[in-house]
């Protein structure tokens, strides 16, 4: 099982690691309300996708769980889990714990 | 027929004409394996064309085997590797007799089953013509069967000079690719020289003791060679041919720096049209040109269009639709042409990668990834994802202990050299790669 706050020094950690790869420094601050994906957000969408994957890799290495972040459930949500990095964190609790 | 090649064996009657686990033999004694052959078949009292599975692995019995069988006009089908595999493809072609060879001996099993009525055996019964049976993997995972007039494939060799250029035989006895290999040494006299197994230790070993001068390989194979640190024995070589798949830049430019004294010349084959010698415009280039005036080509939205004297007449057990009715044979290879008349092979047309609508070829970033410090070889491929549609997967065999540095350095390299689409977004260590386009290799296993 995960915290929320575990999954979020997760979120940030991964963020922060990707900002440094993409020359992003702003990344490396990011806090709960940063956004990720969508308008004014910090990642393109290939971006998103390289951020789920390495979190689903670290998730695999806290929990011995394999999960998948995105699939049509979380597309289908009225509240985008991909919109900031707190909403993921949260996300990222629901889906460990199922 | 096959007679002139039997004819040249015996001019070269002193030279050696296999070395491997049964010792050296020479064209001479391959010449007496063929009486022997000969006299064995005769005593079958066949009064009609047969078919025939000969299992076995490259050496001067086999060999012999195949040439007389190709003689006396029978239908043939070269069976090696895993024996599991053999019963099923024996009865696709309605085998008769079954010839076991092993080492310098054999068996003559017969099989009951009825002959074969299958149109494509009696074409070749109406032109009295030989017939040679060569399975490749379907996509569906059943084998199909390939059949082709044998006399005319050997035919295609007759125009080769002697040679006293020794050759590797890397693929095997049941393989387009490694049956090329024998009939060029056969027919220009020359020494075959056949490992223990396809392990990389093996095959340097080899090539140091029987001074192999031709080494037909594949890049997959070759980047194993380099990555195995053996190069050292392989000083010999003077003459490197790779096929199969596509050559990435990075491993040409570390092969041409590993081997400064020998040629690097790309072929390129299907089992359908045969192995077709190809130049480059210039050294160094991953484009080729066709140089076979038994071979045409076109391109037809970006897929690789062949047609070849040798082409195979149809397969026995599978649809024949990327045959055209005017015998065309649709490769399934997409390529990019360059000038003059040259090309260059991209990769498989079903590989096509689709990110977010924006394509892309597995080749084309495994290129990039092959040239990062601390990646021994990779292999890129799409997964479904349901924000993109598919994502670009890079599975990494690893040289380096720092997995998240390593990670990190493949997909700043990508970033920098490829559109944003193509970088990889997920980034996987496993202990060794295999797929759709390398399985020639690495489906065969080690003897």
């Amino acid at each position: 099982m995960l915290t929320r706050e575990q999954a979020l020094a997760l979120v940030l950690r991964r963020l922060a690691l990707l900002g440094k790869e993409l020359g992003k420094p702003a990344l490396e601050q990011a806090d709960e309300q940063t956004r990720l994906f969508g308008e004014a957000a910090a990642l393109d969408s290939i971006g998103l996708v390289t951020l789920i994957a390495d979190l689903e890799e670290d998730i695999r290495v806290a929990t011995g769980k394999t999960v998948f972040l995105a699939d049509e459930k979380a597309m289908s949500r009225l509240t985008s889990p991909f919109r900031r990095t707190g909403l993921l964190a949260e996300y990222v609790v629901e889906i460990v714990g199922r | 027929m096959s007679s002139w090649l039997l004819d040249r064996i015996l001019g070269f009657a002193a030279k050696p004409a296999f070395a491997g686990e049964s010792g050296v033999v020479t064209y001479g004694e391959l010449h007496a394996l063929v009486v022997k052959a000969r006299a064995a078949l005769a005593q079958l009292r066949l009064d009609r064309p047969t078919a025939f599975g000969l299992v076995g692995e490259h050496g001067p019995a086999s060999t012999a085997w195949l040439l007389v069988l190709a003689e006396a006009g029978h239908y043939v089908a070269p069976l090696s590797g895993n024996p599991a595999e053999h019963p099923a493809k024996l009865a696709v072609i309605h085998a008769q007799w079954v010839v076991v060879v092993e080492g310098l001996e054999w068996k003559l099993l017969p099989r009951v089953d009825e002959p074969s009525n299958h149109p494509l055996f009696a074409q070749l019964r109406e032109q009295g013509a030989p017939g040679l049976i060569l399975f490749s993997s379907g996509t569906s995972g059943v084998p199909k069967a390939m059949v082709q007039d044998f006399g005319k494939l050997l035919a295609s060799y007759a125009s080769r000079r002697a040679s006293d250029l020794s050759m590797l035989a890397l693929l095997g006895f049941d393989h387009i690719g490694g049956l090329n290999t024998l009939f060029n040494t056969l027919a220009g006299g020359a020494l075959l020289a056949v490992p223990a197994s396809r392990a990389p230790a093996d095959v340097a070993a080899t090539i140091a003791r029987h001074r192999v001068a031709i080494l037909p390989a594949s890049p997959t194979f070759l980047n194993l060679l380099l990555a195995a640190g053996v190069t050292a024995k392989l000083a010999s070589l003077r003459v490197i041919t790779y096929g199969a798949e596509p050559m990435p830049e990075a491993l040409l430019a570390r092969l041409k720096a590993t081997f400064p004294r020998a040629r690097l010349i790309q072929t390129f084959g299907t089992s359908e049209t045969g192995i077709t010698r190809t130049e480059s415009p210039e050294a160094g280039s991953t484009f080729l040109r066709f140089e076979d005036p038994n071979l045409e080509w076109k391109v037809i939205d970006d897929e690789l269009w062949l047609r070849s004297r040798t082409q195979i007449a149809g397969y026995l057990n599978a649809s024949n639709e990327r045959f055209t009715a005017d015998g065309w044979f649709r490769t399934g290879d997409k390529v990019e042409q360059g000038p003059d008349g040259t090309l260059r092979i991209l990769g498989r047309m079903g590989e096509m990668i689709n990110v977010g609508g924006e394509k892309l070829m597995p080749a084309e970033v495994e290129a990039v990834v092959l040239g990062v410090a601390g990646v021994a070889d990779c292999r890129v491929r799409g997964e479904p994802h349901a924000l993109t549609g598919q994502t670009v997967v890079v599975d990494v065999v690893s040289t380096q202990a720092d997995q998240e540095a390593l990670r990190s350095g493949i997909r700043t390299a990508c970033r920098e050299r490829l559109a944003r689409h193509k970088v990889p977004t997920r980034v996987t260590f496993v202990p060794s790669v295999s797929g759709e386009r390398l399985k020639k290799l690495r489906s065969e296993p080690a003897r």
